[in-house]
């Protein structure tokens, strides 16, 4: 493996890092820990013209199975029932029981005009084909849950690095200042493994972190205080803070430190306001809330979610991440017991939601202006786990993960794994390929947008990764 | 050739980079890059200006940094791409004809753009090549030596960082810190601010030296105090407070990247690591000397005599992130290797040797070489995979309920450099010793003695670190005390004294103080009673001039004025609890405790139930310091006010202001509770006059003005009348002015 660290100053690197001709994007970085004139989370311009001007990323937590959702091996069905060919080299994660091929649990089906395959797991999202761009070449550098969802949302297999969408944000700031950039929505049954760490902003300055919304209530930690504090009374504790602030800065000129925070309780206010209302959905109609599954019990928590995702979008934030799957084993895509059964349940749940928030972003003009991101931190394995069983063990050599929207092409497939779906073989794509398109397709160059950290010029994509132009329109 | 001619020639450096574009967004605020780039573009062309009087045409000081930034990357080495090595003469002279550039492959593919691929020479290069060529190509240092001599492009080994550290003579009489700083403020015509005020000036010293702010008793008496020595005084009983090393040590944790769990998906905790904490505010306390310092972290277990205290130092080398599943387990032993090796040369040296694992340093003269002659220190212990939680366990470490670091033996297995940082690539084997850029410390490594268990090798890495010849350790050190009193170091980049790094805004007072640390045989108390004595550090925040001065530098380099500083996490939670009474000062070190987390605030992990169990209510007022760091769960109120994380050590702490900071201190219950309590301190058997003065003093140490005051009644009257359906609308009419008062400006910053 090559880890030649980045470590050269180029030319271009260098201009960047000093704001040359980019609005002072990143800045901070050569100037030390000083803060941005207009603010961490000012708008900044991108790099060049992108398409996406937001970024949905569903996260299908645990790792579906390739073979049984967007990639189908006909040649499956031929050896099922034989072993894994002795020359298909792999780790068997977590030293569980090898099986025998084992052929798609559920049928494919050509969808739309382009006539791409889903199978019988997204009958609704099959509907939306002609808007899909499925990579079926995604591969990863780890086998173990922890290091791999690390890997996907940050790009190194440990902890510590700052994630896509604080890179985002870094890059392009927020279009709304009452709310959080980087916004990350969990499953109810729990975080990903490894925690915080997936939604970090690493090194990058802490503003840029992603902040986790609860899909009913008060959405963001300390939105609101203990009952008993009526709104009036907070707006005259603020107006007497305001008052004491602007005596204590009277007595210091020039302290725009003392500014900028004062400001910030007016902002904080406002946030008061603005994120409740974003995250409720009283009035959104019938319509709307049946399309995206809410109120069937099955659908309901991840539908919320993604509605509440286009909703975080029509208001201006950068970033958001949505988790179907949470805690451990079958509560997340993890299928080791059973693809039918674990599938079966946790691509009911999502579904519904992922054609409505399509239908619903397209109807609404939006679709074009932000990219859907869909997958999981690896795939599965194309023989089951134990003779006949009917689960799968990860697969981090060959997966697919699918781009909708946001400049991406639709109806295409791009790349190939082997005749068993074991390992991509054809237009490889690797994480930081995936990453570096997924910047691309916002306007950002995955090489120019970097942090200067003890003495390299961090980047996302650390020295790797290629743009995937094929899935770009 | 005069120096302007240089100037055009050399226009590969780094003035050239500088567009025009740029430049409009450098006028605004007085901007370090530019400045730092245009002074090395000066450098860059005095450096050509001796070379060119000198003689010429001269190999080693023209073409030698171009063969070296542009070419040699890929051409030398093991592989040289194309089988072409340009940093041996002989394998060179296959690509020149002397005499003839245009029989010669390399201008040939030079001249074409062809090379180098990605980014072609600067028409001034081209010029450069080709003159040299054509004048005969005569050698120089053969092979090329890339880190003899600092370049336009690269530190060499005369960087000022590595040179020996000379105590300059001091620049005018008194105090060598307001010398030192006087002097540059005189070059730039500028004046310092007055003296901070005495009540500003003790809030100042408490929080910079203990954390902690002074009550509104301690103010009075020293604003009262008449004896002449007063300041000094305070100055003295706080280095002697046993909290002292609960806020400095603070600092050193985060440079050795402190957490007690592994991080990853089980984040399993590392049990007794708390003890490596206490070690550490004890070591700060005591004012343990330098070299003492340095070793019982590194080597502990090899220091004579230092027993069980020795071994929990070693934790240090231990406090990494660890994966119990890796990936690919013999990569990872490499990726455990360096995080030692950059925990250690970042912590103590400041120098980003960790970038040379794969190739040779591209800045800093760091071959890969000595990243790995560093690594042998570290590659005699529990690095490779198999042993439990990454390390030696009780009976290795000699001690039950330690958590710390020993080698597995005498010897160690062989450390193989690997080419391009691949753990299938092994190169050649590596001694173990230390950085080949410091020339004066240059002493091989020795062979254990017949009755050691261990190889000495960290012993000796430490005590190469610690030895007063080291140009790097106390510059490092006496940096990292200036910025904890500044809020920036001398050197700005506390973490990186190389190439990429900044240079010192005071070199002069930088060395002056690196020798004075040595002379005092690596004691820092003396260090923080010299500048905390100096009227540098006790002018105040503000200036008459403030709006002339900051713009010529706003960023304060030349300290013209004090810094007004945020407290940061852990100030701010434990001023909270100063201010609410609820502070628990007596429970010094022991076992972490678990602050109350909000169930909301749990839900990001993926044991949700079994994840967090507060400790109890009597642990609660424990200093921040004091709090258990899991990696997958650090405090949410603590990483909103920028407690970094956890992995990589950290040298200074980021500012920053954003609205969710507001939204903590208006509506987390820890800052109810805090108000509640300080509410419940004042009483409302009181009027309401005397509620208003003590919700200030108690809060912020001071009386209200007249117009506070009233401010302060009013806001009582109106809240009692809004809060009226509460149970005691006036006590939380008063508590909501203390809220108030906690939430303002003045409480969280420090003039």
């Amino acid at each position: 493996m090559n880890r030649l660290f980045p470590c050269g100053l180029a030319r271009r690197e260098l201009l960047w890092e000093m704001g040359g001709g980019f609005a002072g994007v990143a800045l901070a970085g050569m100037l030390g820990r000083e803060a941005r004139a207009d603010g961490p989370l000012a708008p900044r311009r991108p790099h060049h013209a992108g398409k996406a001007k937001a970024c949905i990323f569903l996260m299908m937590n645990g790792g579906p199975s390739q073979v049984d959702t967007f990639d189908p091996k006909p040649t499956l069905a031929r050896f099922a029932g034989t072993e894994m060919p002795k020359d298909k080299k792999f780790i068997n994660s977590g030293g569980r029981k090898i099986g025998f091929l084992t052929p798609e649990f559920r049928p494919f089906r050509p969808g739309g005009a382009s006539g791409l395959p889903v199978s019988d797991y997204f009958p609704l999202v099959r509907a939306h084909a002609d808007k899909l761009a499925v990579i079926r070449s995604c591969h990863t550098d780890s086998h173990a849950h922890g290091s791999a969802l690390v890997m996907m949302n940050t790009g190194k297999t440990f902890i510590g690095r700052p994630s896509l969408g604080s890179w985002a944000v870094y890059g392009l700031g927020t279009e709304n200042s009452n709310l959080p950039g980087y916004v990350v929505l969990m499953d109810k049954r729990g975080g990903p493994i490894s925690g915080q760490p997936n939604w970090s902003s690493g090194f990058i300055s802490a503003a840029y972190g992603g902040t986790l919304f609860r899909p009913s209530g008060d959405p963001i930690l300390d939105l609101r205080g203990p009952a008993g504090i009526t709104p009036a009374a907070q707006r005259a504790q603020l107006d007497l803070l305001a008052e004491l602030n602007q005596r204590h800065m009277d007595q210091r000129p020039g302290g725009r430190e003392l500014a900028a925070r004062a400001q910030s309780y007016e902002l904080a206010f406002k946030m008061q306001a603005a994120a409740p209302e974003a995250v409720d959905l009283a009035r959104e109609s019938q319509a709307t809330l049946s399309l995206y599954g809410v109120g069937d019990k099955v659908t309901d928590e991840f539908g919320r979610n993604c509605l509440i995702a286009r909703r975080l979008v029509e208001r201006g934030v950068r970033f958001v991440q949505l988790y179907s799957g949470g805690g451990h084993l079958e509560d997340t895509w993890d299928a080791h017991a059973g693809i039918e059964s674990n599938h079966g349940k946790h691509a009911a749940e999502v579904d519904r939601p992922i054609a409505g928030l399509l239908t619903d972003l397209a109807a609404r003009g939006m679709l074009d202006s932000t990219l859907v991101v869909w997958g999981g931190e690896f795939g599965r394995m194309p023989f089951s786990e134990g003779r006949n069983e009917p689960g799968r063990n990860h697969n981090p050599y060959g997966f697919s993960m699918w781009l909708a929207g946001g400049g991406a092409k639709g109806g295409i497939t791009h790349g190939a794994t082997d005749d068993l779906g074991f390992q991509a073989v054809e237009n490889k794509v690797h994480i930081h390929d995936l990453h570096a398109t997924i910047l691309h397709l916002m306007g950002l160059d995955h090489e120019l947008l970097t942090h200067f950290h003890q003495g390299r010029h961090e980047r996302l994509t650390d020295v790797h990764g290629h743009v995937v132009r094929e899935v770009i329109a | 050739m005069s120096r302007q001619g240089l100037f055009t020639r050399r226009s590969a450096s780094p003035k050239n980079i500088v567009s025009p574009r740029h430049r409009l967004a450098a006028r605004g605020d007085w901007c370090p890059a530019w400045w730092r780039l245009a002074a090395l573009g000066f450098l860059a062309a005095l450096l050509c200006d001796t070379r060119a009087r000198a003689g010429s045409p001269d190999f080693d000081r023209s073409v030698m940094p171009v063969l070296v930034s542009r070419c040699l990357e890929c051409h030398s080495g093991d592989e040289p791409k194309g089988g072409l090595d340009l940093s041996r003469q002989k394998s060179a002279l296959k690509a020149i004809v002397a005499g003839k550039p245009a029989d010669s492959e390399l201008w040939k593919r030079v001249a074409a753009g062809e090379m180098p691929p990605k980014k072609p020479l600067q028409d001034p290069e081209k010029a450069l090549l080709k003159e040299w060529i054509d004048s005969g190509a005569r050698w120089g240092t053969d092979p090329i030596d890339p880190f003899a001599v600092t370049t336009a492009s690269r530190a060499g080994r005369d960087w000022w960082s590595l040179k020996p550290v000379a105590r300059p003579a001091q620049p005018m009489p008194g105090n060598p810190v307001d010398a030192f700083v006087r002097e540059k403020l005189a070059e730039a015509g500028m004046k310092p601010a007055p003296p901070a005020d005495r009540r500003t000036l003790i809030r100042r010293v408490y929080f910079d030296l203990i954390g902690l702010p002074p009550s509104y008793e301690s103010v009075e008496a020293f604003a009262g105090d008449p004896r002449p020595d007063a300041y000094e005084r305070l100055v003295d009983s706080l280095l002697a407070s046993p909290h002292h090393g609960e806020r400095w040590g603070r600092y050193w944790l985060d440079a050795a990247r402190y957490a007690e769990t592994c991080g990853y998906e089980r984040d399993q905790v590392k049990p007794d690591v708390w003890k490596y904490r206490d070690w550490v505010i004890n070591a700060f306390n005591s004012d343990m000397p330098f070299d003492r310092f340095v070793a019982e972290q590194l080597a502990g277990d090899e220091v004579p005599g230092a027993g069980e205290r020795g071994v929990i130092a070693t934790g240090f080398i231990r406090l990494g992130t660890w994966n119990d599943e890796p990936n690919d387990p013999r990569e990872y032993q490499y990726d455990r290797l360096e995080d030692m090796v950059g925990a250690t040369t970042t912590a103590f040296l400041a120098m980003t040797v960790r970038c040379a694992r794969c190739h040779d340093h591209k800045f800093d003269p760091i071959s890969q070489e000595d990243y790995y002659r560093i690594g042998g220190a570290f590659w005699a212990g529990h690095v490779q995979p198999g042993s439990p939680l990454g390390g030696p366990d009780a009976k290795a470490l000699g001690y039950p309920n330690v958590f710390g670091w020993t080698d597995k033996g005498r010897s160690a297995p062989p450390l193989h450099l690997l080419r391009k940082g691949d753990p299938a690539r092994p190169g050649q084997v590596v001694q173990p010793g230390h950085l080949s850029a410091v020339t004066s410390l240059a002493t091989p490594l020795a062979d254990p003695p017949a009755d050691a268990r261990t190889t000495t090798r960290r012993l000796q890495l430490a005590n190469w670190i610690s030895d007063p010849r080291n140009p790097l350790s106390a510059r490092v050190w006496v940096n990292r005390v200036w910025q904890g009193h500044f809020g920036a170091g001398l050197v700005r980049t506390t973490d990186n004294f190389g190439f990429t790094g900044e240079k010192p805004t005071h070199p002069g007072l930088l060395d002056w103080l690196a020798a004075e640390f040595v002379h005092n045989g690596g004691r820092t108390k003396p260090i923080h009673r010299l500048i905390l004595m100096s009227e540098t550090y006790r002018q105040a925040s503000s200036h008459p001039l403030h709006e002339r001065y900051s713009g010529t530098d706003a960023s304060n380099r030349l300290l013209w004025r004090a810094e007004r500083r945020r407290l940061d996490a852990e100030s701010l939670r434990d001023s909270l609890l100063a201010a609410s009474g609820n502070l628990r000062l007596d429970k010094v070190g022991g076992p972490s405790f678990s602050p109350v987390i909000p169930a909301d605030a749990l839900e990001g992990l993926s044991t949700k139930s079994r994840a967090w169990k507060p400790s109890p209510p009597e642990e609660q007022g424990r200093r921040s310091v004091y709090i258990f760091a899991k990696r997958g769960l650090l405090p949410p109120l603590l990483t909103t006010f920028d407690l970094p994380d956890t992995t990589l050590p950290n040298c200074r702490r980021d500012v920053t202001t954003v609205p969710t900071q507001a939204l903590a201190l208006l509506n987390n219950p820890f800052a109810h509770e805090q108000s509640a309590a300080l509410a419940g301190r004042i009483g409302t058997r009181v009027e309401a006059k005397a509620r208003v003065e003590a919700a200030w003093r108690m809060a912020l140490g001071r009386n209200p003005s007249p117009d506070e005051l009233s401010a302060g009644l009013k806001h009582l009257e109106t809240q009692a009348k809004l809060l009226a359906v509460a149970g005691d609308p006036a006590r939380e009419a008063l508590a909501s002015l203390c809220h108030v008062l906690l939430n303002t400006n003045e409480f969280i910053h420090v003039d």
